[in-house]
């Protein structure tokens, strides 16, 4: 009787649940918020924003490798403190080893040359473009002293990401080719796992100093921004981090750098059409395999990028891969497969965490607790997210 | 699930293939491991043979294996024989390590009834959380339980804190069997001096406790060592039993001196004098590794053999149906979400009993050994050791254990040493606890990449080869 019911006024039923969900969470908000300023919502929405805009990035890089390979990446965390970790030390060590940046180049060419196939290395041809990547890699790395240390850390950074990623794809993601799904996120756990022993070896668990964000005039931290123009309006002053912002201005200009190189560029347009299907794609003579690897290494830079930005402007440790779980919900929130929606699910993801912070800062429920309840609403509400694509299985 | 048996085995019914045991030779090579199990404590160093044949440590490193076993079998069953992922099986552990540290700490339970207790909690709140495998299944589901890791922790740190201490480590008390030995009963004033065996456990029951000209507060319990000095409660593992209306009805503890250790009962006012028969009896106390050795290890045989058996029923058919094509089995008319249910149950409760154990073998909880790197630890296991094999989850805990037992100390002075050589910003301190992610990643690509169905499989192979010996398989 009931279930008849439900099954006939399925639609309506739904919306009316998810109308009154909403009416809870929103008395639940203006409760909450019912005694705090309007500046320091004001404030909590702005940060919000900003903090969601690397949260997009990191989430763009899971959408890439999970649109081309199907492969839902549970190591991106760890490709970002890698990313992060190798930049800090060409950028704050002063001497530069030229044997250490040599090995990175090296063995980064040869990743990259041997993507086709090893034997490929055996011609002259490209024995001779792989010598003379080493050695112009090698001197971006090491030229000059202190004051080209962005130059260095640059070259460096992207050398160790494109070596992660190609190495990643090459011996973990390559032979699993066809494995059921179980199979494929184990993996990625497991490179988690191994990324995560690596880092600890190399770079320790203390909290790094990471300056990238400094004031050009006073060589030190920016001042924050008090909005004081608007003191009236808001009922008091609402402050913005800067280092938040130029954070946020950078992930947003590299979102939609990737986002014109995935549409206008032929490698990108290959990756897209990768991704769309495999076999169709192989059949007009794309090399899938080629493609897939430099799908992992455009990942993994983009896991760099996040993990410089988050380390500059939050601070830079291992703990900043406990940011790419929280960009999780981001992503399922978004879609899987759509790179609008990351960016979309990232700055929401952002602003929850943000008010959740505000609501109870001592217990930590923005950023421990109030993006899984997110994630777990979302899996139940709208498990294709909100612009995912509808999932239909056959037998 | 594939059963490989030598050329020659032919299965004429049903009921043969089902056979736990197929060939009485086959019972007798089980039986002989669960004798030879149970006789490890007996040969160690500090058994009561004092043979010395076996160091101590691995008999507590058994135990902690046994456990494992427990909790990845829980996860075997989900994840092994009906195809869901789990991220959160550690959660789960620690929802029954802290149920039943609470029941003994707070309400009174013994071991032996907050174990089925906390497992049954556990097994709900695994319930709870399998009910997103309604609308999703597979990586979408991973990511319920991946937010079952991080949801459940949450509230046992904050809104639990007034009785899991939130960071703080939680002391537990060790299980006993007993009081069967009542011992005497004294009339106590408001202090009186009675005399203890050393290392025994006792318990102190307050029978009749009368309070003349009372304040309204209730007297509390203090102990005296021999000596005279007051003895803290950690030292001789004293927990405080209350009754159900939250009056003290006795404590218990271990003796560690011989002789006459003065009980009283204390109360913050002078006024007031308080009369209580009390009646010390002794207990059989397993706070050593060898009692928790025969408490754990039995445990885990009977676990193992029940979820063997699981999969020879109704139920465990529609798993394995469940795993092998979900839609397939709805069409098949198997309930397919009510068995999903009854795996996510099934696999909370083995959570549940591995936490609780846990909890009490270690005598101390914090959060911190409920982590993410667990969940996915015991992931690698079960992986690594053979998803949806009966043995699986025995073989991979093992192996992984002994590893990290044997590797680890061999590997962390020959790095130590060489590394920060070889790569000037390597620091030495950071080795010792970054081997072992690397040493249990590293393996689990290995055995993802070379042999995904794990060491059963092997075993399988092995045991089959050696059965129709000298021909090859």
């Amino acid at each position: 009787m009931i279930s008849k019911f439900i099954n006939k006024h399925r639609k309506p039923l739904t919306w009316a649940l998810y109308a009154a969900l909403a009416v809870v969470v929103l008395l639940f908000l203006a409760d909450q918020l019912a005694g705090k300023k309007l500046a320091r919502i004001v404030q909590t929405t702005i940060s919000g924003v900003l903090v969601g805009g690397v949260y997009s990035l990191i989430a763009l890089g899971i959408v890439v490798i999970n649109k081309a390979s199907g492969v839902f990446n549970f190591a991106h965390g760890w490709m970002m403190v890698v990313g992060a970790m190798v930049f800090w030390s060409f950028f704050t060590v002063a001497e530069i080893s030229v044997v250490g940046a040599a090995l990175l180049s090296s063995a980064t060419m040869l990743m990259i040359m041997s993507a086709v196939s090893v034997k490929s290395l055996r011609e002259p041809r490209n024995l001779l473009i792989t010598a003379a990547g080493i050695a112009i890699w090698t001197l971006l790395m090491t030229v000059g002293g202190i004051e080209l240390r962005w130059l260095h850390a640059l070259a460096g950074t992207v050398a160790g990401a494109i070596l992660t990623g190609l190495a990643v794809e090459r011996f973990t993601i390559r032979p699993l080719i066809g494995q059921p799904l179980f199979t494929m996120v184990l993996m990625t756990l497991a490179i988690a796992e191994v990324l995560h022993g690596v880092t600890q070896i190399a770079w320790g668990t203390v909290e790094l100093n990471l300056p990238i964000f400094v004031d050009p005039a006073t060589n030190s931290k920016f001042k924050v921004i008090r909005l004081d123009a608007f003191r009236d309006a808001l009922d008091g002053i609402a402050i913005v981090r800067v280092e938040l912002v130029i954070a946020f201005v950078l992930a947003l200009i590299a979102f939609i750098g990737f986002i014109l190189f995935f549409r206008y560029t032929s490698v990108g347009l290959a990756m897209r059409a990768t991704s769309e299907d495999q076999q169709l794609a192989q059949s007009v003579g794309l090399r899938v395999r080629v493609i897939l690897a430099i799908t992992w290494a455009v990942a993994a830079i983009l896991a760099s990028i996040a993990g410089v930005l988050q380390g500059g402007a939050v601070g830079l440790s291992l703990n900043i891969n406990f940011v790419a779980l929280r960009v999780f919900p981001a992503v399922l929130l978004g879609g899987l497969e759509s790179i609008g929606g990351a960016l979309v699910g990232g700055i929401i993801i952002g602003i929850v965490e943000q008010f959740g912070t505000l609501i109870n800062s001592s217990e930590q429920v923005g950023t421990d607790l109030a993006p899984y309840v997110v994630l777990m609403l979302v899996l139940v509400l709208r498990p294709d997210g909100l612009f995912g694509e509808k999932r239909i299985e056959r037998i | 699930m594939a059963n490989i048996y030598p050329a020659g085995v032919f299965d004429t019914e049903y009921k043969q293939d089902m056979l736990i045991d197929r060939t009485p030779r086959d019972k007798l090579w089980k039986n002989l491991a669960f004798v030879a199990l149970l006789l490890v404590p007996l040969l160690s160093v500090s058994g009561p043979l004092g043979l010395g044949l076996i160091s101590d440590q691995y008999v507590s490193l058994i135990g902690r294996i046994s456990i494992f076993v427990i909790a990845v079998q829980g996860l075997n069953i989900l994840v092994g024989y009906t195809g869901q992922i789990s991220l959160g099986h550690a959660a789960f552990m620690a929802i029954g390590a802290y149920a039943s540290a609470i029941l003994a700490r707070e309400l009174g339970f013994t071991f032996w009834t907050a174990l089925p207790v906390s497992a049954l909690l556990t097994g709900l709140i695994g319930l709870l959380f399998g009910l997103p495998s309604l609308r999703v299944k597979g990586f979408y589901l991973a990511m319920a339980t991946l937010a079952a890791q991080f949801i459940i922790p949450w509230v046992l740190r904050y809104p639990l804190e007034d009785v899991t201490g939130g960071t703080r480590p939680l002391s537990v008390p060790a299980p006993m069997i007993g009081p069967f030995v009542a011992y005497a009963e004294d009339e106590v004033g408001e202090e009186a001096t009675i005399a203890f065996e050393a290392g025994e456990t006792y318990i102190v029951d307050v029978i009749t406790l009368e309070i003349v000209d009372s304040s309204g507060a209730l007297p509390a319990f203090e102990l005296r060592s021999p000596a005279g000095a007051v003895v803290p409660a950690g030292d001789i593992n004293m927990t405080v039993h209350k009754d159900a209306d939250g009056r003290l009805s006795g404590f218990s503890f271990i003796a560690t001196k011989a002789g006459d250790y003065q009980v009283a009962l204390i109360t913050e006012e002078e006024t007031g004098a308080f009369r209580a028969r009390i009646r010390r009896s002794k207990a059989l106390s397993f706070a050593s590794d060898v009692a928790m050795y025969y408490i754990i290890v039995p445990l885990a045989v009977l676990m193992m053999f029940l979820a063997r058996n699981i999969t020879r029923t109704r139920v465990g058919r529609a798993f394995i149906s469940v795993r092998d094509n979900d839609l397939a089995a709805e069409l098949l008319g198997i309930n397919v979400f009510a068995y999903k249910l009854q795996a996510f149950f099934l696999s909370a409760v083995y959570a549940g009993v591995a936490g609780c154990l846990l909890a009490f073998e270690r005598n101390s909880l914090s959060l911190d050994m409920f982590r993410l790197d667990v969940s996915i630890e015991m992931l690698a296991m079960l992986i690594i050791g053979g998803a949806g094999f009966p043995l699986g989850a025995m073989f991979g805990v093992t192996f992984i254990r002994f590893l990290q037992e044997a590797a680890i100390p061999t590997l962390r002075p020959w790095l130590s040493d060489i590394l920060p050589q070889l790569l000037p910003f390597v620091e030495a301190v950071n080795i010792t606890s970054a081997i072992n992610p690397i040493l249990f990643g590293g393996a689990l690509i290995i055995f993802l990449v070379l042999e995904p169905r794990g060491i059963a499989h092997r075993w399988e192979i092995l045991k089959v080869a050696w059965k129709i010996r000298p021909y090859s398989y």
